[in-house]
């Protein structure tokens, strides 16, 4: 029998196009672009019993229910199930077909020929053609339309709509990660002119005009987003459910109470060590998950004394991760090198072979004395007021940084603060907490590269980075893409514009009467496409 | 009467005027906008950026946002929610309803526990039953209404293995669910009320008891049950109005602890969340509210005196 690891690691680099080729011949990355599941979201349960509705307890709640001008994790956990892109974000690290039934690429990576799902119907009863493709994705890429998802899109240079079923996206440049791009968080498709209305962002609050398989039925800010089952879904007999109960809860201790007395069905913990409260609770299922999500420490490459790489460099080595993981999530995570848990199989550089990843306080202190601080100084590390990991992880970094001669000021600030900070590039010292789709260039190329193709928020400005993320994007053999960012990493791992500092576990709770949910490394609520109630 | 009713509805305005100007300019001083929660880490594209600050008029100067903003509330109209995208007087009426069922059910026990524990603490000072009641009132008032509603949901679940339900639902739609949601939030609110409102009736009878009129009337031989009500009762009932109203603003006003708290849709917790998202229609919308209902509760107060009160009725 196979190592479990072997097994995984093989899965996971499968999936991602990394094992050379198939057996038709075709590179692997094209097989995997090509070849599409009948549904992507996993395996029908020939068990299933359909009704119900499930009853998922919420810690954030999404301010608004719009797939074009909301960015927020927060809204796109919940909108996935509205809302489809021609492609999915499979947990493998692919892109696969969805609305799209298959994907062919030009020789120049320069044109993207998608072949349209039939018989795909929107919630507002319209068939989905290439046309309503063409509208959404031109929508979105024009900046004057304000949606964040403007810069992922703005390698599109035209999009054709030659029959109802096909759509030829053409790029100014070669771009691997495009599939990607065209999934759920910016790449959904709605019907075409939906925005022509002037309430139409308004609308999207109240109604849903996706091909998801729910639709909104009620949307109470504060309090709960209520969906029913769309009748007209594409795949016929899916959802199971006849519909999901979003219940906001204010903190985790109310999901927690909601959880033991089973007024929730399912809950994804915002604390993982939340999950030992509920540790031999009868008939509750606990399972955990790697994620997409990275709780890391941002440095300013232009801020007071981190404007040294030698400062940033003994940071890195003061800092025992595993020590800040355990007192800040009681160590229900993964310690990170220079990419989220969720991906590092399949994109990340092994993080023994990165060598400001270790714990080196006597190396950091030579680093700061050659960098002329030897007598230590003052430094402020910001967390955001809500964020309940970072403080017990501000506590350590100041212990792990005072032998050094660091001395940390912690400072708390409002999240609304600390955004325009960041949006600015005004970091600092800071934590962040933010999650990715599984794809390098999605994950790196927004934050880390210069401007102005990128957004560089720490500042970083270094060549031979935007260099390798631009090798990166335009490379479409995964096996070589993988070289560069493996690359990047070892730049990243060197010149420490961040630390990662680790993934905190996805720790899902169920009630036992809740069968076939599997939750995605996002964290978004795509299980309940294939989730079901027992009797 | 007219006259200073009158007097009263002009200094509203004024408040009014100068309490939205106040925070009209307050949020903005904040550094951040709704732009910044909508982008997220998707930010760093200046042209999304600039379309989402036009499309929201934030592109505009102050002054001319803040007249537009004043021209449509003359108009009728509060605006819409930036971050929601609904009507802001929608959002605030629905959530206004929630907060005042809480309120005023609060208020209701506040009363119906607080007044009879003080009248009863008060007719015999440094009996056994004013000591009780003095222990009752210290821990009302010196427990945070937070750290009480912590205690009651974690007493329920421990204890009673019941949670409250996960949805607010409004009476109209059913009244039992409605109680069984607004229960721990009304207990949490109401201990501290009821505590307030003890101590003060307290006070108010131990004081009245000692005038002279009533030691004049016990001396008389009246029976206890009549110089409480006659003389007692009548003369303190204008300090419980006045001080029901006061009550009213503070449950009004500690209410976002408890909305907060058990997720309640209510106005302070839909405040909060537009303090954080900088949605500043929504803001200035529920800000407006929470001056007219405190302006209105003080009318209705000196409206009560007046009814109570023939002196305050010819004046």
């Amino acid at each position: 029998m196979p190592h479990p690891m072997i097994d995984r690691r093989t899965a996971l680099l499968a999936g991602a196009g990394l094992l050379g080729t198939g057996l038709s011949g075709m590179p692997a990355w094209a097989q995997g672009a090509a070849g599409g599941e009948a549904d992507p979201y996993g395996a029908d349960d020939p068990q299933a019993r359909r009704g119900g509705i499930l009853t998922i307890a919420i810690a954030n709640e999404p301010p608004n229910l719009d797939p074009f001008h909301q960015a927020g994790d927060a809204r796109t956990a919940v909108t996935v199930l509205m809302y489809q892109g021609l492609m999915f974000e499979h947990a493998s690290g692919t892109a696969k077909p969805l609305l799209a039934e298959s994907m062919a690429i030009s020789d120049d990576g320069l044109a993207y020929t998608f072949n349209i799902r039939r018989g795909v119907r929107f919630h507002t009863g319209q068939p989905m053609t290439s046309a309503d493709v063409k509208y959404s994705y031109d929508y979105v890429r024009n900046p004057s339309n304000g949606s964040p998802g403007a810069a992922d899109f703005g390698v599109i240079s035209e999009i054709e709509a030659p029959d109802d079923h096909t759509v030829v996206i053409r790029l100014s440049e070669p771009n691997a990660s495009l599939p990607m791009t065209l999934t759920n968080r910016f790449g959904c498709v709605v019907p075409r002119d939906t925005f022509a209305n002037p309430q139409a962002r308004a609308r999207l609050s109240q109604q849903s005009v996706g091909t998801g398989p729910f639709m909104l039925q009620e949307f109470r800010p504060q309090s709960h987003i209520r969906m029913a089952r769309f009748p007209n879904y594409w795949r016929q007999g899916q959802p199971y459910l006849d519909g999901v109960l979003f219940s906001v809860q204010p903190n985790a201790a109310s999901v927690l109470v909601a959880l033991r007395s089973r007024r929730v069905d399912l809950a994804l913990l915002a604390r993982p060590q939340d999950a030992e409260q509920l540790q031999g609770q009868a008939g509750i299922n606990i399972t955990s998950a790697l994620s997409l999500r990275q709780c890391s420490l941002d440095l300013d490459c232009n801020h007071a004394q981190l404007k040294d790489q030698r400062v940033r460099q003994a940071i890195a080595l003061a800092i025992d991760k595993n020590a800040v993981m355990q007192a800040s999530i009681g160590g229900k995570g993964k310690v990170l090198g220079t990419i989220p848990a969720a991906m590092q199989e399949s994109w990340g550089a092994p993080i023994e072979s990165l060598p400001f990843q270790k714990t080196d306080p006597a190396r950091a202190k030579a680093l700061l004395a050659e960098a002329g601080l030897g007598d230590g100084f003052a430094l402020d590390l910001i967390s955001i007021i809500g964020f309940e990991w970072m403080d017990p992880a501000a506590v350590t970094i100041a212990q792990q940084l005072a032998p050094i001669g660091i001395r940390l000021n912690l400072q708390r600030v409002e999240l609304g603060v600390w955004l325009n900070a960041f949006r600015t590039r005004n970091m600092r010292f800071t934590f962040n907490d933010w999650g990715t789709q599984p794809d390098p260039h999605l994950l790196y190329y927004r934050h880390f590269r210069g401007t102005p193709r990128g957004a560089d928020f720490r500042n970083w400005n270094n060549a031979e980075a935007n260099r390798l993320m631009d090798t990166g994007m335009a490379t479409p053999d995964p096996a070589k893409r993988r070289e560069a960012y493996l690359g990047l990493q070892k730049v990243m791992d060197e010149t420490v514009p961040t630390l990662m500092l680790f993934s905190p576990d996805l720790v899902t709770v169920s009630q036992q009467r809740v069968r076939n949910y599997v939750q995605h490394p996002t964290g978004w609520w795509f299980g309940l496409a294939k989730a079901w109630i027992a009797a | 009467m007219t006259e200073a009713l009158l007097r009263r509805l002009g200094a509203a305005l004024v408040t009014m005027v100068l309490a939205t100007g106040a925070v009209f300019l307050l949020i903005r001083a904040v550094p951040g906008d709704a732009i910044g929660e909508m982008l997220g880490q998707s930010a760093g594209d200046p042209a999304a950026e600039a379309a989402l600050r036009a499309f929201f008029g934030l592109d505009r100067p102050l002054w001319s946002q803040y007249l537009a903003w004043a021209g449509d509330v003359l108009q009728g109209d509060l605006g819409t929610s930036m971050r929601q995208g609904l009507p802001v007087a929608g959002i605030i009426f629905d959530a206004f309803l929630v907060t005042l069922e809480i309120g005023l059910v609060t208020l209701v026990v506040a009363i119906l526990v607080g007044v009879p524990l003080g009248l009863a603490a008060g007719a015999r000072p440094g009996g056994i039953f004013d000591m009780v009641v003095e222990g009752f009132t210290l821990l009302g008032l010196s427990a945070p209404v937070f750290w009480t509603g912590m205690v009651l949901l974690i007493l329920a679940d421990a204890w009673l293995g019941w949670a409250p339900p996960l949805i607010y639902t409004p009476p109209g739609i059913s009244l039992a669910d409605n109680l069984e949601g607004i229960l721990l939030p009304v207990l949490a609110l109401g201990l501290l009320q009821a505590a307030a409102y003890a101590q003060f009736t307290r006070q108010q009878t131990a004081a009245l008891l000692r005038q002279d009129f009533v030691r004049a009337a016990t001396a008389r031989g009246l029976p206890a049950r009549v110089i409480f009500g006659r003389h007692v009762l009548r003369n303190i009932a204008i300090p419980l109005v006045t001080y029901a109203g006061l009550i009213l603003v503070q449950i009004l006003g500690g209410v976002v602890v408890v909305e907060t708290l058990f997720g309640i849709p209510g106005l302070g917790r839909t405040l909060l969340a537009a303090i954080q998202g900088r949605d500043y229609p929504v803001l200035q919308g529920a800000l407006l509210l929470a001056v007219l209902v405190a302006l209105l509760v003080n009318l209705l107060i000196d409206l009560a005196y007046a009814a109570i009160d023939p002196r305050v009725r010819g004046a």
